[in-house]
C-alpha cells in the first residue's frame, strides 16, 4: 500500500501528524528560501540533533537559492540520502531516526538518516564471567555486537543474513556462518525455523531459543545462549551457526550437544590437562549433583543396610531428634536453597551477600541445633547445590536444579529402585533430544571416537586439529597436525 | 508383502551397533540366575557345557547371517514369507511373534520378582511392572534410534559391575571343581541347553539385519558380542561354583545377584542392593528391544500401525504380569517360553537355512 505525498504544504504536514497520532515529539520546521518552502521533520530523541544542525540545516539554509530534489540528495554533505514517494516509507524512516526535507510542490521526499541510538558501551561479562581470557560481553545493540563479531572474524567467509522475526513488533536478527564450513542443513533449519515464528514480538535471544528449539517440554536447553563474542566467535569457527538479535544482549548458537552446555571457553585457555580436568570435574559434578541428595534419602527411608555401622551411628545421632522422614527433610532443605538463590538473584549485589551469609550460616546452623535436620543433610544439600552452580550455562545449571526434586520425591517413595528408575528416564529423555536435527548425545551416542577430543576432554592445541564431527561441517580439519607439531627452531650449531 | 525393507540411510546404523544390540539383549534377567541352572543340570563341569554352549551360539550367528545374506534386505517375516509362502509364513512368523511376546513377559515378570525378593517385599507388582512399561514407552516411542541408543548407553552404565566380582574371586576354593570330568556327556549336554535359555535374544539380528548400514561389517560385531555373554555366563557360574558349596549353590536361585552381597566400599556396606537396583539398567535395553521386534512384526505381518500395537502391547503385558502371580507360574511361564526358545533360535534356523540351500540348488539345476 502506498500513499502518495501531497503536494499541498499543510496536507502533508496534517497527513504526518495524523499518522504520528498526534505526537508531541514530531517536530516541524519550516524554512522559507526565497519562495520556496521546505518542510523538515525529525522525532526529537530518535536524531542527533547536533548533526542535524551542522550538516542539514546549515548547509540549507545558507545560500540564496532554491533548493531542487536533485540537489538536496548530492550536495548535502551526509553519507545516507534517499528519496522516497511513499508516506508509509517515511513514517517509518522518521521513526528510525531519519530526517525528511519536503519541497513543497514535490511528489518525493527526501530522507536522511541520523540516528541516535542510546545504548551502553561494551562491558565486562556479568553472568558468564571468565577469569582469564577475553572479558568483553555483547550488548542490546546489534550493530555493535556485530562489530565485534566481525572485529574478531576477520574473514571474507562471514555471512551475516538479515532476518526479521516478530510480526507486530519487528526486531531484526542476524544469522551468522561460515559460508565454507557450516552444514547448510544446519543453517537451513535455522533459518527457516526463524522465517516461520508467527509470533508477534521476539523479546530476547532466550525467547526465541525456546521458540525455535527442537523440543520445548523438556527443561533442557537445546540451544546455547551467551553473552561472550569469544564464545560466540570460537563456535562460528568451529562450523556451527550463531544469531544475533536486536535489543538482545546474549547471542544463540547451535547445534548443541550436552556436553557443550560443560565447556567454557576458560577451558581452552588453560593448559590442556587443567582444562580436561575442570572439564570432567564439571560433568562429575552435575552427575553428583542430581544423585547425591536422593541417595541419602533412599539410605535412610529404606536401605539403612547400605550405610556401614560406623557411618550409620553418627548418622543416626545426627538424625535422632529430626521429627520428619528423610524425604520432608531433604525437601525443605533444598528449599531453602532454592531460595536462598533466588533471594540472592532478586536483591542489590550487596544486600544479596548478607542474605547469603544469614540465609546460609544462621538458618543451616540454626536448622540443626533445633533438631529439624541432620549435619550430614545440610553438608550434602550444600554439596549438590555448590556442584550444580559449577556449569558454565546457567539455564543448564537451572535445569540439573530442577531435575532433582522429581528424584528426590521418586527416592523417598521407592528407594533405589525409585532412583533407578528416574535415571533410566533421564537417559532414555536426552537420548531422545535433539538441537537443530542433530542427536543431543553426540559424540558418545551415535559414537563418535574422534569428537571426544574438545567435547569431553582436551587435548594439546597442536592435536586438536578436527571439527566435530557431528555438526557435520562441511571441512572436518582445521589444520594439517603433523605441520603443526613441528617446531621450527634455530638451529644450535 | 515386501520381503525387503527399503531403509533410508538416515534410519540405519553402522554394522558395530550390533556389538551392543546382541550383547544386551542377551544379558538380562537370565544371567541373575544361570549359575544354579546350570549347576543342577552338569554339576561343577558346568563351565564345559558354557564353552560349548558358546562355539554353539558362533555356530548359530553364523547360519543367522547366512540365511540374511542370502537376501538384499530382509528381515525374519519377509524371508519366512519367501520361503514358505504367504499363509504358512505368516504362522511360523506369528509363532515367533508370541516367543517374543512371552520372552518379554517373563525378563518383566522375573525382575519384578527379584526386586520384591531382594529389596520391596511389600512393592505392588502392578506399580513395578507400570514403571518398567513406561519406560519402555518412552524408549520405544523414539525409534529406532532411540532404541539402539539405549542398547549402547545402558551398556556401558552397567559393564562395569562385572568388576566388582574381583571379591568373591578371592574367596574362591579351587577344590570345588575338582576332580574334572565327573559329569556325563549326556548332563553335558543337558547344562548346555540350559545355557541357551539364558542368552536367548540373538534373534534380534533377524530383525535388525536390514537397518545396518555396512552390512559386510556386521560378523564381527556380532561374533565379539557372543564372546563377551559366553565369558560373562563363564564368569558368573566358575565363581559362584568355586565360592558357594554344592549345597549351597543347589539352594540358592539368584546366586549371581547372591555375589554381590559380600562386596563391600568404604561407604557402601550392602552393594547387592545397589546392584538388584542397578539390574533395571540391564533389564531395560531387552524389554525396550523386544518391544520394538514386536511392533515390527506385528507392522510387517498384519500392517498394524506402530503406536497402535504398541499401546496393545503394553496393555496385554500388564495384564500378564498382574494375573501371574506365584513363583511356581512364573516358573512353568520361564520354561515354556525357554523351551520354545530354544527350538526357535537355536534349531530352526540350521533348519531353515537348510530349506534355503536347498530351494536354492533347485532352482538352479532347474534352469540349467
Amino acid at each position: 500500500m502506498n500513499t502518495h505525498i501531497p503536494t499541498e504544504k499543510d496536507m502533508y504536514i496534517e497527513e504526518l501528524k495524523r499518522r504520528f497520532n498526534q505526537s508531541p515529539d514530531l517536530i516541524c520546521k519550516e524554512i522559507q528560501i526565497r519562495h520556496q518552502t521546505i518542510v523538515i521533520h525529525f522525532v526529537n530523541y530518535q536524531v542527533r540533533k547536533d548533526l542535524v544542525e551542522r550538516d542539514l540545516l546549515y548547509p540549507l539554509t545558507g545560500r540564496n537559492r532554491t533548493w531542487s530534489l536533485e540537489e538536496l540528495k548530492n550536495k548535502i554533505p551526509l553519507a545516507s540520502s534517499k528519496g522516497t514517494d511513499s508516506m508509509e516509507k517515511i513514517t517509518k524512516e522518521l521513526i528510525h531516526g531519519s530526517v525528511s526535507v519536503y519541497l513543497e510542490g514535490e511528489q518525493e521526499v527526501v530522507l536522511f538518516a541520523l540516528p541516535n541510538q542510546e545504548h551502553r558501551a561494551l562491558n565486562r561479562a556479568e553472568t558468564e564471567s571468565l577469569v582469564f581470557g577475553p572479558q568483553i560481553a555483547f550488548t542490546e545493540s546489534l550493530m555493535t555486537n556485530l562489530n565485534v563479531v566481525r572485529w574478531r572474524l576477520d574473514t571474507d567467509d562471514l555471512v551475516v543474513e538479515k532476518v526479521i522475526v516478530g510480526e507486530r513488533i519487528k526486531s531484526e536478527a542476524r544469522l551468522i556462518y561460515l559460508k565454507s564450513l557450516a552444514n547448510d542443513t544446519n543453517v537451513q533449519t535455522m533459518r527457516q525455523r526463524m522465517e516461520d515464528l508467527e509470533v508477534d514480538e521476539v523479546e530476547d535471544t532466550s525467547v526465541l531459543a525456546q521458540l525455535i528449539e527442537d523440543s520445548s517440554s523438556t527443561v533442557f536447553p537445546q540451544l546455547i545462549t551467551t553473552e561472550l563474542p569469544d564464545r560466540f566467535c570460537n563456535s562460528i569457527s568451529k562450523g556451527r551457526v550463531g544469531v544475533l538479535l536486536d535489543k538482545s544482549p546474549t547471542s544463540l548458537i547451535g547445534p548443541m550437544s550436552l556436553f557443550n552446555f560443560f565447556e567454557s571457553t576458560e577451558d581452552l585457555y588453560m593448559r590442556w590437562n587443567m582444562g580436561t580436568f575442570i572439564r570432567i570435574l564439571r560433568l562429575f559434578a552435575m552427575v553428583l549433583s542430581i544423585i547425591l541428595t536422593p541417595l541419602y534419602v533412599a539410605a535412610l527411608t529404606y536401605h539403612y543396610e547400605i550405610i556401614p555401622s560406623s557411618l550409620l551411628i553418627s548418622l543416626g545421632q545426627s538424625r535422632a531428634t529430626v521429627p520428619f522422614p528423610p524425604v520432608i527433610e531433604a525437601l525443605l532443605l533444598e528449599m531453602l536453597i532454592e531460595f536462598l538463590r533466588e533471594a540472592g538473584a532478586r536483591l542489590p549485589t550487596k544486600v544479596g551477600q548478607t542474605m547469603g551469609i544469614v540465609g546460609g550460616i544462621v538458618l543451616g546452623q540454626a536448622a540443626v541445633k533445633a533438631g529439624f535436620t541432620s549435619n550430614i543433610l545440610i553438608i550434602i544439600i550444600a554439596l549438590s547445590a555448590l556442584a550444580s552452580f559449577t556449569a558454565p550455562s546457567y539455564s543448564m545449571g537451572s535445569a540439573i536444579r530442577i531435575i532433582r526434586f522429581p528424584v528426590i520425591i521418586l527416592a523417598g517413595a521407592w528407594g533405589l529402585i525409585g532412583i533407578v528408575f528416574a535415571m533410566c528416564f533421564l537417559v532414555l529423555h536426552l537420548l531422545k533430544l535433539q538441537s537443530l536435527g542433530r542427536p543431543y548425545l553426540a559424540p558418545v551416542y551415535p559414537l563418535e571416537w574422534k569428537d571426544f577430543n574438545d567435547t569431553i576432554f582436551r587435548t594439546t592445541p597442536q592435536r586438536n586439529d578436527r571439527r566435530p564431527n557431528y555438526i557435520m561441517t562441511k571441512d572436518h580439519f582445521r589444520f594439517n597436525e603433523k605441520k603443526a607439531k613441528r617446531h621450527k627452531d634455530v638451529d644450535p650449531s | 508383502m515386501n520381503i525387503n525393507l527399503s531403509v533410508s540411510k538416515a534410519d540405519s546404523v553402522r554394522a558395530f551397533y550390533l556389538f551392543f544390540i546382541v550383547h544386551t539383549i542377551q544379558i538380562g534377567s537370565g544371567l541373575m540366575g544361570v549359575p544354579r541352572v546350570l549347576f543342577l543340570e552338569a554339576g561343577h563341569d558346568a563351565w564345559i557345557s558354557i564353552l560349548l554352549g558358546g562355539l554353539y551360539l558362533h555356530f548359530i550367528a553364523w547360519i543367522m547371517l547366512r540365511i540374511l545374506g542370502h537376501y538384499e534386505n530382509a528381515d525374519i517375516i519377509g524371508i519366512q514369507h519367501d520361503v514358505f509362502g504367504n499363509i504358512l509364513g505368516k504362522i511360523v512368523s506369528s509363532v515367533f511373534t508370541i516367543y517374543i511376546f512371552l520372552i518379554l513377559l517373563t525378563v518383566i515378570k522375573n525382575y519384578i520378582e527379584v526386586v520384591q525378593v531382594f529389596i520391596f517385599p511389600e512393592i505392588p507388582t502392578w506399580l513395578m511392572a507400570l514403571f518398567l512399561l513406561s519406560l519402555m514407552v518412552y524408549g520405544v516411542l523414539g525409534g529406532l534410534r532411540v532404541v539402539i541408543g539405549t542398547s549402547f548407553i545402558f551398556f556401558f552404565l552397567t559393564i562395569w559391575l562385572v568388576f566388582t566380582i574381583y571379591k568373591p574371586i578371592t574367596y574362591m576354593d579351587v577344590g570345588h571343581f575338582l576332580p574334572v570330568f565327573q559329569s556325563s556327556p549326556m548332563e553335558i549336554l543337558e547344562g548346555m541347553r540350559m545355557m541357551t535359555y539364558t542368552v536367548l535374544g540373538m534373534e534380534v539380528l533377524f530383525f535388525v539385519y536390514p537397518f545396518i548400514e555396512n552390512k559386510k561389517k556386521a560378523a564381527l560385531p556380532v561374533h565379539l558380542a557372543l564372546v563377551l555373554t559366553t565369558f560373562l555366563v563363564l564368569l558368573v557360574t566358575v565363581v559362584s561354583i568355586g565360592y558357594f558349596s554344592a549345597h549351597q549353590l543347589k539352594e540358592t536361585v539368584w546366586a549371581t545377584l547372591a555375589l554381590f552381597k559380600i562386596i563391600h566400599f568404604s561407604m557402601i556396606e550392602r552393594f547387592d542392593f545397589i546392584a538388584v537396583s542397578l539390574w533395571m539398567m540391564v533389564v531395560l535395553p531387552n524389554i525396550v528391544m523386544f518391544c520394538w521386534m514386536l511392533q515390527q512384526s506385528l507392522k510387517r505381518l498384519f500392517r498394524i500401525p506402530e503406536k497402535k500395537s504398541m499401546y496393545g502391547i503394553v496393555v496385554l503385558i500388564f495384564l500378564g504380569s498382574i494375573l501371574i502371580e506365584y513363583r511356581l507360574d512364573i516358573n512353568r511361564l520361564t520354561d515354556v517360553t525357554s523351551r520354545l526358545g530354544f527350538y526357535l533360535v537355536f534349531v530352526y534356523p540350521v533348519f531353515l537355512y537348510l530349506v534355503l540351500v536347498t530351494r536354492n540348488w533347485w532352482r538352479k539345476r532347474r534352469s540349467t
